[in-house]
C-alpha cells in the first residue's frame, strides 16, 4: 500500500504544522471491519528536537458496506466520550473530502495489544474473567445509557427523537433498508415487523445515546479481564437505551453457545448490572419489543451485506460469513423472541 | 464426479486453513484466506442438502396452502393458494427450486398476514401451523457453525 502510505503521510503532515519528517510505517489493514475499512499504522515525525511515534487507526469509508452511516457522527461520538468513564480511543482528525484518500475517513489513536474477538473471550486466558468482563461490559453500557446527550454535545450532532417515537423511527429506518436490500422473501422477518407494529413499545424512559452495535466483539479487553476500549460507534444515535441492551442480549452473540449473554453471564445478570449502572428499568414488555426489533435490525444488516457482495460492490468474504452464518441464526433468534421457537 | 464434491471441498478448506493461510505474512490477507476456508466448509454442508431441503420445503408449503384454502374467503388469495397447492417442482436444479421456493415464501407472507386478521380458534390454530412451518424452515437451513 505504498500509495496509501504516502498520501496518508502527506495528510498527517498537513495536520501537524509544526512537525517535520512525517512518515507512515507498518500500514496494514485490519480484517473484519465490514462497515469501514480499518487500518493500523505508525506515524513518526519530528517535533522540536524529539522524534515521536504514535500508533494510529485509519477508518475509511469503503465502496460498499454492511451499513451506511455518517462517519462524522461516529467521530464526534468518540470525541464526546473520550476522557469519560466510557473508555474510547482519542479521535484526532475527521476528513470528509474524498479527494484526500479516495473516500471520507477519520484517524484516531490505536489502543494497542488488546483482544476483541467474540470467540476468544470464551477461551483461555480470557474465559476465567467472564464475570469481571460482564460487570464492566454492562456497567459501561449503563454509563452510556445514563449519559446526557446535551452535556456531551451530541444533541447537536445526532438527530433528535421524542421518547414515544424511538421505536417507530428505528423500525421505519430498518424496514426501508430491508425493502431495498432483500434478495428473497423473508417470512419470519416480515412477521416480526408486523408484530412490532401491532405491539408498539412504551415511550422510552429517557432519550439517550445509543451506541447502536454494543456487543461482544466491539470492545477491547486484556488478559486480566479489563475492558480497555469501546469501539465501532458507526451506528450511534439518540434513542431508547433499551435498544442497546436488547442488541447485546441477542442470542446471535452467544458465541459460547450456552445461552450466556455475549458469551459472559446469564441474561438476568447482565440486565441487573445494566439497571444498576444506568438507573433505568428494563421492563419486560418493553425489553421484549426491543429484542424482537434487534432481530429485525440484525437481519437487515445481513441482507444488506449479502446484496453488496452479490452486486460486487464489496467482495470481502466477511459479508458472506455474515449472510450465511448469521442470517438463519437471526431468524431463529426472532422466533425465540416471539416465543415461536419450539 | 469422483472424488465427490464434498470431499474436494473438505480437502480444499483444510489446505487453505492449515497450509496456505499460515504462509501468508499480511494479516488481512491471512484472515481473508481463513474466512474463505470456513466458507468452503459451509458450502460443503449446504451443497449436500441444497436440493433436498428446497424440495422438502416446497412440498410442505404446498400442503399448508391446500389446508388454508377453506379458511380463506378473500377470492384472489384463495385462488393463488389453490393454484400453488396444485403445483410441483418441474426441475431439480437448485436455481429452479430456489425460484419456486421464493414464490411460495412470498405467498406464505401473504397468507400469514391474512390469517393474522382473522378471529376464532380455527384461525389461531392455523396461525400456529404457519409458525411451526417457519420454525422448521430454520431447521432446514441451520448450519453447524452458526452461533444460534
Amino acid at each position: 500500500m505504498p500509495d496509501l502510505s504516502s498520501r496518508l503521510a502527506q495528510y498527517c503532515a498537513d495536520r501537524l504544522s509544526d512537525a517535520s519528517g512525517v512518515r507512515v510505517e507498518k500500514l496494514e489493514r485490519i480484517f473484519g471491519g465490514a462497515s469501514r475499512e480499518t487500518y493500523r499504522f505508525e506515524l513518526t515525525y519530528g517535533e522540536a528536537s524529539n522524534e515521536i511515534t504514535r500508533r494510529l487507526i485509519l477508518r475509511r469509508d469503503p465502496p460498499g458496506s454492511l451499513i451506511e452511516t455518517d462517519r462524522a457522527i461516529e467521530f464526534n461520538t468518540y470525541k464526546a466520550f473520550f476522557g469519560t468513564t466510557v473508555p474510547v480511543p482519542e479521535p484526532l482528525w475527521l476528513e470528509e473530502d474524498s479527494a484526500k484518500l479516495d473516500h471520507p475517513f477519520f484517524i484516531m489513536e490505536e489502543l494497542h495489544g488488546f483482544e476483541s474477538s467474540p470467540q476468544a473471550i470464551t477461551l483461555a486466558p480470557y474465559a476465567q474473567h467472564a464475570a469481571k468482563l460482564a460487570e464492566q461490559k454492562w456497567t459501561i453500557l449503563g454509563e452510556i445509557s445514563r449519559a446526557k446527550p446535551r452535556e456531551l454535545g451530541l444533541d447537536t450532532v445526532m438527530e433528535a427523537v421524542s421518547p414515544n417515537a424511538c421505536g417507530e423511527r428505528e423500525l421505519a429506518y430498518w424496514e426501508a433498508r430491508i425493502d431495498r436490500d432483500e434478495s428473497c422473501p423473508q417470512p419470519i422477518l416480515r412477521a416480526a415487523i408486523r408484530w412490532l407494529r401491532r405491539n408498539p413499545p412504551a415511550p422510552a424512559q429517557k432519550v439517550g445515546v445509543v451506541h447502536g452495535d454494543y456487543r461482544t466483539g466491539n470492545f477491547l479487553y486484556d488478559e486480566e479481564g479489563t475492558i480497555r476500549g469501546i469501539l465501532d460507534w458507526e451506528m450511534a444515535h439518540l434513542g431508547d437505551p433499551l435498544e442497546d441492551l436488547s442488541w447485546g442480549l441477542n442470542p446471535i452473540w452467544c458465541f459460547a453457545r450456552d445461552g450466556r449473554a455475549g458469551g459472559l453471564v446469564p441474561r438476568e445478570e447482565a440486565i441487573a448490572i445494566w439497571e444498576a449502572a444506568s438507573g433505568l428499568r428494563a421492563e419486560s414488555e418493553a425489553l421484549r419489543w426491543w429484542e424482537v426489533f434487534s432481530c429485525v435490525k440484525g437481519q437487515a444488516i445481513w441482507l444488506s451485506g449479502a446484496k453488496e457482495f452479490a452486486e460486487g460492490k464489496n467482495q470481502d468474504p466477511i459479508l458472506v460469513i455474515a449472510a450465511w452464518l448469521m442470517g438463519n441464526s437471526q431468524d431463529r433468534a426472532a422466533l425465540h423472541a416471539l416465543g415461536r421457537l419450539s | 464426479m469422483k472424488p465427490e464434491i464434498s470431499r474436494f471441498l473438505e480437502v480444499a478448506s483444510a489446505h487453505l486453513l492449515l497450509q496456505s493461510a499460515p504462509a501468508i505474512s499480511d494479516g488481512y490477507e491471512q484472515s481473508s484466506v481463513q474466512t474463505l476456508a470456513i466458507l468452503l466448509g459451509v458450502t460443503r454442508e449446504e451443497a449436500e442438502r441444497a436440493a433436498a431441503r428446497r424440495v422438502e420445503e416446497n412440498r410442505a408449503l404446498r400442503t399448508l396452502f391446500g389446508e388454508a384454502v377453506p379458511l380463506v374467503s378473500e377470492e384472489a388469495l384463495r385462488g393463488r393458494l389453490s393454484e400453488a397447492a396444485e403445483g410441483h417442482d418441474e426441475s431439480l436444479l437448485v436455481s429452479e427450486l430456489e425460484k419456486g421456493n421464493a414464490a411460495l415464501r412470498e405467498l406464505l407472507i401473504a397468507l400469514h398476514t391474512y390469517v393474522e386478521t382473522l378471529e376464532g380458534d380455527d384461525a389461531r390454530a392455523f396461525e400456529s401451523a404457519i409458525w411451526r412451518e417457519l420454525a422448521l424452515s430454520t431447521e432446514r437451513r441451520r448450519l453447524s457453525l452458526a452461533p444460534f
